[in-house]
């Protein structure tokens, strides 16, 4: 047969709970509206796959329809053997190790750079026409100097995630010190904060929350660039993980490693959201 | 108390006047404004909505710089800010990052830590805010907030407050208990004030001498002084009448 029934199945049923959990408490709801929700995705990929099938002839004369793009199935089934071979870990290991790097790198440099051209009228004038030529520069438009530079090495990668960080919070950090409200800034003067009691009081805690934000955008950046990086400028690696596989004609263990991109980004902005809980910036978000 | 004399006056006033640039013209906001406040005097300036008395203020404090004219504290031109004459703001001065023990001890922080704990902690107690001391100021109400800023400011014994509308935010009943509280802690410690409100009543019962102020170009247009000693009786016949006199005072340099 060529359609699968289940799909059909699933999504009359993720339709139903989803218009009848206006009664469930809001415990449940949290918790099946979102699975009622990736039921009906996975249920229109397995109807995807459906729609495209070809027939393979066997020598017996039998005829079978076979699918030409994974199919969800074969996608958890290819990740369980990623998981036990090994693969996963290791690579995850892999593009987790360049991402924290590149970005820690550009954390580093990039809050320091972005709080002194914020409160540097001079340093801003300076640097900003050079930051807003710079940024908009896609990160893989350097994937060849970065290889001509470092070579098929994690330095590439980490090259790459590095400028892919450092512009939005180099940009974020001075737009937070624009943003202060003057009055901070004249009670601190009153007291008679300058220089360095100035930035460690009264400009760093205020641009905080939105220097925070600015990371969480710069990790979700970075996390989407590393996938480009080691599909070109290195050999290992999820991204790397995507070539290989298509080279080896393995399309499921391509979806595995989107499957995986997926969850550990999620993973990646859950814990840079933790941020937004501390103390110090807990009066920057309305509802956290 | 009356007019200041030569030899106890603290902040001196002189032929001010402040223009704003805009495209093409400047607005004069300020016209040759002059003002002599004695040490330790309590000045209340009354004015309607867009007079100057912000920007007045602000100059004062050396956050602003005059067109023409010149102010002095203690003979002395005012360069800038000053932690000898604190500046509170009618709402947002508080840090919100910080708890309102950090508040207070942003103006202590070169004070020996032993003193300045004890300080910190005669402040809190004299707001009446003791227990909240860890408190994030975000999560103060408005009036504690405002209570947070004026202890703040009272902790570095400032010669000079200046304070704009710092009441403006809170409610009738709030309102009314930090007048008290501003009251009873000028009395104690006999600092100059000098104190920004559109509020008539509010002017009559703080004040030695209300201040009013004409719309704009801000000039000023007449100096009442209350002599009542504090308490003052809130519902006696010369409250009353230095009431109506300031609203006719109001109303006279509107219709100008
Ligand atoms: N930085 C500035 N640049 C240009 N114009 C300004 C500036 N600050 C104030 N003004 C103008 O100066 C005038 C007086 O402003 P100011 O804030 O001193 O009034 P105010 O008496 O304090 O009024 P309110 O009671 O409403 O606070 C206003 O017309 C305002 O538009
Ligand atoms: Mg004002």
């Amino acid at each position: 047969m060529k359609y699968s029934l289940w799909p059909f199945i699933t999504v009359a049923v993720a339709t139903v709970i989803i218009y009848g959990s206006r009664r469930f408490r809001e415990v449940a709801q949290r918790l099946i509206l979102p699975l009622a929700a990736l039921a009906i995705f996975v249920s229109a990929w397995q109807f995807g796959c459906d729609l495209k099938k070809y027939e393979l002839r066997s020598p017996d004369g039998t005829i079978r329809l076979l699918e030409v793009f994974p199919t969800p199935w074969q996608t958890v089934v290819e990740l369980g053997r990623m998981v036990t071979d090994g693969t996963l870990l290791r690579y995850t290991v892999a593009s987790m190790y360049r991402v924290a790097i590149g970005f820690g790198l550009a954390v580093l440099i990039g809050i320091p750079v972005g709080l002194t051209m914020g409160w540097g009228a001079r340093t801003f004038r300076a640097l900003n026409p050079l930051v807003q030529g710079l940024r908009p520069i896609s990160p893989i438009a350097w994937i060849p100097i970065a290889i001509l530079w470092f070579g098929v090495e994690d330095a590439s990668a980490i090259f790459l995630i590095f400028l892919a960080s450092l512009f939005p919070i180099v940009t974020g950090s001075f737009t937070a010190v624009h943003t202060i409200p003057s009055v901070y800034v004249r009670s601190a003067r009153n007291f008679g904060l300058r220089r360095f009691e100035l930035l460690r009081y009264v400009i760093f805690p205020a641009s905080l929350p939105q220097i925070i934000t600015a990371l969480r955008l710069a990790l979700g950046i970075a996390w989407m660039v590393i996938v480009a990086a080691e599909m070109i400028a290195v050999q290992s690696g999820l991204g790397y993980v995507i070539t290989d596989a298509r080279n080896g004609n393995n399309y499921a263990r391509v979806c595995g490693a989107m499957v995986c991109l997926g969850a550990l980004g999620v993973f990646l902005d859950y814990a840079i959201r933790q941020l937004q809980r501390l103390d110090e910036v807990r009066w920057g978000f309305s509802k956290v | 108390m009356g007019d200041a004399t030569q030899n106890d006056s603290k902040v001196v006033v002189r032929g001010l006047g402040k223009v704003f640039e805009r495209k093409g013209d400047g607005l004069v906001v300020l016209d040759q404004v002059d003002l002599t406040i004695a040490a330790g005097e309590f000045v209340c300036l009354l004015g309607p909505s867009g007079c100057g008395k912000s920007t007045l203020l602000n100059i004062i404090g050396g956050f602003e710089k005059p067109t023409v004219g010149s102010v002095t504290i203690d003979g002395a031109p005012v360069v800038g800010p000053d932690p000898r004459r604190v500046f509170v703001f009618q709402e947002y001065g508080v840090f919100p990052w910080a708890s309102v023990w950090d508040n207070i001890a942003i103006g202590l922080r070169h004070l020996p830590r032993a003193e300045r704990d004890a300080r910190i902690h005669r402040y809190v107690e004299l707001i009446g805010l003791e227990g909240f001391e860890k408190t994030y100021s975000s999560e103060l109400s408005g009036g504690m907030r405002q209570r947070v800023a004026v202890a703040r400011a009272l902790a570095v014994s400032p010669d000079v407050i200046l304070m704009d509308e710092p009441l403006g935010a809170l409610d009738s009943l709030t309102r009314f208990q930090m007048r008290t509280e501003i009251l009873r802690l000028w009395q104690k410690e006999r600092m100059t004030i000098l104190f920004v409100t559109h509020d008539v009543d509010e002017s009559v019962q703080l004040a030695d001498r209300v201040v009013v102020m004409s719309p704009r170009p801000g000039r000023i247009a007449a100096v009442v002084p209350i002599d009542m000693p504090h308490p003052r009786e809130l519902g006696s016949p010369a409250y009353a009448a230095l009431k109506t006199k300031l609203y006719e005072l109001l109303s006279v340099t509107h219709a100008v």
